[in-house]
């Protein structure tokens, strides 16, 4: 990156607003995945769409690689810069442009953070529903990028179904308005392709999504069980019997341990636990729960919580959501991965992941969506004993592996980005990413746009994907990991 | 559709017979159409030359219905009708209810990205669709999504071909997530007196906690509208007096009670009518509602509005000027004449609109001769209520004086490299759109 470059960068957004200092840019070598780590050669902070797309038009004249970042809590890589690119750092696009409670649409800048927008809503009874746990500070620019799920995505769906339209800036730096406030724009679904598309193709500049109207009744039940594939029935048969809870969470012996220790939700002292959330109207939420109960029963559950306050649901949630971050209290590190496998297919790949975990001698904990299979195993171990490291690398490989052979995802909501990339010949042929690659060409003909995430490339020397290491943003307790 | 003296017609019988086809005629630069049942062929553009017709209907077997995941993978010449008498056996289905539901296909559903009033609580085929395999027209399938309901491992071009008309790659088959059919189900039918009503009935349904299946609003005439044939008869001309509210509930059969209940006492102060029917009369009711904006004559475009704006909409709506001197000439075209008949005036124009609610979108049928239609299309595009006004079913003299797809903005170029990248050859789909 030249003199030049950083002038005009300068011109564009103002001498503070650009980073080059080696210290400044500490902050941006990593995302939450802060194994992988590279240094940009500077960062850009815009405060306007214009500013964007003349930042990208500047990149697209000198070749520099860019990268656009939200938050920073995203957990594959996504937001890793290129070496002697430039990040593009959106924070300061955090204005809510729009909040139309009627056509209960909403729309905002990418900084905006994902529970801002329910914030801003929840006065008039309304919530923006896609939930991930770190929904107190990623921005809905990253949950865009990602396609961000969430414990309550089994009936409300993900990023993808929430967003009406967006506006992003092209790599060639053209504005492009793809959906909006009004439904069926014609052609392709392009919102559909950008969203998930792990900020390759397009910087989100402006979002639309739409709110839900809170619903009637909420309730959640916490049952304990000996054994995981007592768990596991039950899951199979609530949604055998035609039920679409809200939410289905199981968490196992070691994460149950983890979180009491961490933040004491008086879970039990059990092998699993299952949490089972149904909402809507009162009515239906009553039948249903009812017979949810009766399963958990049916399948010999030990004990059966019903949270009868709001202040004790809060409490059940806040013991599954800190599962991840309290993994810390019982290992001095942690790896955790994102596989999902078909439901059914959940007791088998739990079953052989109890067989690794005793084969490695690195204990897994694990924390899993049951209701759509997506597992959260944290592989624990210890840097500080020699090999430990890679071992847990491995045992995360083959977990990815368990759930291809099963039929299921390298990841189904952190996304691919740099951490999984390699992974992706696994799931996908090479006809299938070369169609995908043209795609990509299409939107970024000269790769410039986030590239390296997502596709196999040949690895640079020392990008491995590796374990978990705290994040500083983590550490200090203002973000958890789900 | 018009074809060239014979088109070839193929009906391949697996995925290879379909790549094959398509890389076939992309060497030889011919024009080929992905077809399925054909209830959507008149869609889009008025088609050019056609070579090739490439029939997918031998393409029809459920290659699996996971139902304890609640997933199944069809192949693009499924009949949706077929489809889910299959996936009734687990209680499950497809939760798609467009138009044209006993002939319409997979393939062009998703094609179309075509949806009926079930919308309002499960989306449209993007929403539902979690995998894909395509065929390309350099002969290579590939596929993209997964098999499982929770997945962000690449591109999702699952999304990108829905709504694509086929004119980027053909589907060959899709995964996608169900739902389980509900124990019961119920339907409130209400009059609205006038456009202000039925505005706020739309207000306090948006507003509240009832979550029906199906949120609907339709001006079609009771006369031509059998919803209402067990009602009242209309009096004369008057275009309010039609305006209909179609509210659906589907859950146990204690909490559809529950929920008809709660939506009466909410809302019977803004009816002059309300009915709530169930069973034959409930599917007999919906089974007319599908077919109501297609049996009448006229052109039928879709259309959206931001729902807060109903009122609004319906006035423009009825507003509609047979022949509006702002808009901009028609190109004359051979054999058409510009002006229309003094009898298209003396029977009226009368446009109706049958559409989601909540969402904001729907389709809107115009009569009248085409100059008439043309010129309606013109001011629904120019007013600033209505947006994405897409042509479905015109007559080609319509076609040829209005734009099928209208602008697509700052999104053509896009198209442009995508369909470039895609179908470099440009064979796909002659020329009907979008892209």
């Amino acid at each position: 990156m030249d003199r030049a470059f950083l002038t005009d960068l300068r011109r564009i957004v103002g001498d503070s607003n650009v980073l080059d200092d080696a210290l400044e840019l500490l902050t941006y070598e990593c995302d939450a995945l802060p194994h992988l780590r590279e240094t940009p050669a500077a960062v850009a902070l815009p405060s306007s769409a214009p500013q964007v797309q003349e930042i990208v038009r500047l990149c697209a004249r000198a070749s520099v690689p860019f990268v656009a970042r939200g938050h920073g809590t995203g957990l594959s890589g996504g937001a890793l810069p290129v070496a002697g690119g430039l990040v593009i750092a959106l924070a300061r696009l955090n204005r809510v442009v729009d909040v139309d409670i009627p056509n209960q649409r909403v729309t905002v800048e990418p900084g905006v953070t994902n529970l801002d927008i329910t914030k801003h809503v929840a006065p008039f009874g309304y919530y923006y529903a896609p939930d991930p746990s770190s929904q107190q500070v990623c921005s809905i620019g990253g949950n865009v990028a990602e396609n961000s799920g969430g414990a309550h995505c089994l009936k409300y769906g993900f990023t993808v179904h929430h967003v009406l339209g967006v506006e992003a800036v092209l790599p060639n730096g053209e504005l492009v308005q793809i959906g909006g406030s009004l439904a069926d724009t014609p052609g392709p679904d392009l919102l559909g392709l950008i969203v998930g598309s792990e900020g390759t193709l397009a910087i989100v500049t402006s979002v639309t999504v739409k709110i839900l109207r809170r619903p009637e009744t909420v309730q959640t039940l916490l049952a304990a069980f000996d054994t995981i594939d007592a768990g596991g029935a039950v899951v199979s048969d609530i949604i055998g019997a035609g039920i679409i809870p809200a939410a289905v969470e199981m968490m196992d012996s070691l994460a149950i341990r983890a979180a009491e220790a961490a933040v004491h939700p008086n879970f039990p002292d059990a092998d699993t636990v299952l949490i089972v959330e149904l909402d809507g109207p009162a009515a239906e939420v009553r039948a249903l729960f009812d017979t949810v109960e009766q399963t958990c029963r049916r399948h010999g559950a030990t004990t059966i919580e019903v949270a009868q306050t709001d202040e004790q649901r809060m409490r059940i949630w806040r013991g599954r959501k800190a599962a991840f971050a309290a993994m810390g209290r019982v290992s001095p590190n942690y790896y955790v991965q994102d596989g999902v496998v078909p439901r059914t297919k959940l007791p088998e790949v739990l079953n052989r992941i109890r067989a690794l975990e005793a084969r490695s001698g690195l204990r897994i904990g694990n924390v899993f969506h049951a209701g759509d299979g997506n597992l959260h195993p944290l592989i624990c171990y210890d840097e500080r004993i020699p090999g430990q490291s890679d071992a847990a690398v491995e045992v995360a490989a083959e977990i990815l592996s368990y759930c291809i052979d099963a039929g299921g995802s390298l990841t189904g909501e952190h996304g691919i980005g740099a951490d999984k990339s390699q992974y992706m010949p696994t799931m996908f042929t090479p006809d299938d990413l070369a169609l995908m690659q043209r795609v990509r060409a299409v939107f970024d003909p000269h790769g410039l746009c986030n590239p390296g995430k997502v596709f196999p490339t040949p690895r640079l020397c020392g990008e491995v994907p590796g374990p978990y290491r705290r994040h500083p943003v983590e550490a200090a307790g203002v973000a958890e990991r789900f | 559709m018009q074809k060239t003296p014979d088109p070839l017609w193929i009906t391949p019988a697996n995925a290879s017979e379909v790549a094959g086809a398509l890389k076939r005629a992309s060497d030889a630069r011919q024009s080929i159409v992905i077809r399925g049942a054909g209830t959507k062929e008149d869609w889009g553009r008025p088609a050019g030359g056609i070579d090739v017709v490439l029939d997918m209907r031998r393409l029809n077997r459920i290659l699996a219905h996971e139902h304890g995941d609640m997933t199944a993978t069809i192949e693009a010449g499924a009949r949706l009708r077929d489809v889910n008498q299959a996936l009734a056996v687990h209680g499950q289905m497809l939760p798609l209810d467009p138009p044209f539901a006993d002939r319409a296909t997979i393939g062009g559903l998703l094609a179309t990205n075509d949806s009926g009033p079930l919308r309002h609580r499960y989306g449209t085929p993007r929403d539902l669709v979690i995998g894909v395999q395509l065929a390309t027209t350099d002969g290579v399938l590939a596929k993209a999504g997964g098999q499982v309901v929770k997945n962000v491992a690449g591109y999702d071009l699952s999304k990108l071909v829905t709504g694509s008309f086929g004119s980027l790659a053909a589907v060959v088959s899709a995964t996608f997530k169900l739902s389980p059919v509900p124990a019961a189900s119920k339907t409130l039918t209400m009059s609205a007196a006038d456009t202000a009503a039925l505005a706020e009935i739309v207000r306090i349904v948006m507003a509240s906690q009832l979550e029906p299946v199906a949120f609907e609003i339709t001006t079609q005439r009771s006369t031509q509208n059998p919803l209402n044939s067990q009602n009242k008869t209309l009096s004369a001309n008057s275009a309010s007096s039609a305006l209909t509210v179609v509210i659906r509930f589907a859950s146990l059969p204690a909490v559809v009670d529950a929920q008809i209940a709660q939506a009466t006492t909410a809302l019977e102060t803004c009816v002059t009518s309300i009915d709530a029917v169930e069973g034959d009369a409930e599917r007999a009711l919906w089974d007319a509602y599908a077919t109501g904006i297609w049996d009448q004559p006229g052109a039928v475009v879709r259309a959206s509005w931001l729902p807060a704006n109903i009122a609004a909409a319906l006035d423009e709506l009825a507003g509609l000027k047979p022949c509006a001197t702002s808009a901009p000439p028609a190109p004359a075209i051979p054999g058409v004449s510009p002006v229309m008949s003094p009898a298209a005036v003396a029977q009226g124009f009368s446009p109706a609109l049958t559409g989601r609610a909540a969402v904001g979108a729907g389709l809107i049928r115009i009569d009248g001769e085409t100059a008439e239609q043309a010129s309606a299309i013109e001011q629904l595009r120019a007013s600033s209520v209505f947006g994405n006004v897409v042509i479905v079913r015109g007559s080609a003299e319509l076609k040829a004086r209005v734009d099928v797809w209208g602008s697509h903005g700052s999104r053509q170029p896009l198209f442009d490299a995508l369909k470039r990248a895609l179908d470099p050859n440009n064979v796909l789909n002659a020329g009907r759109g979008p892209l």
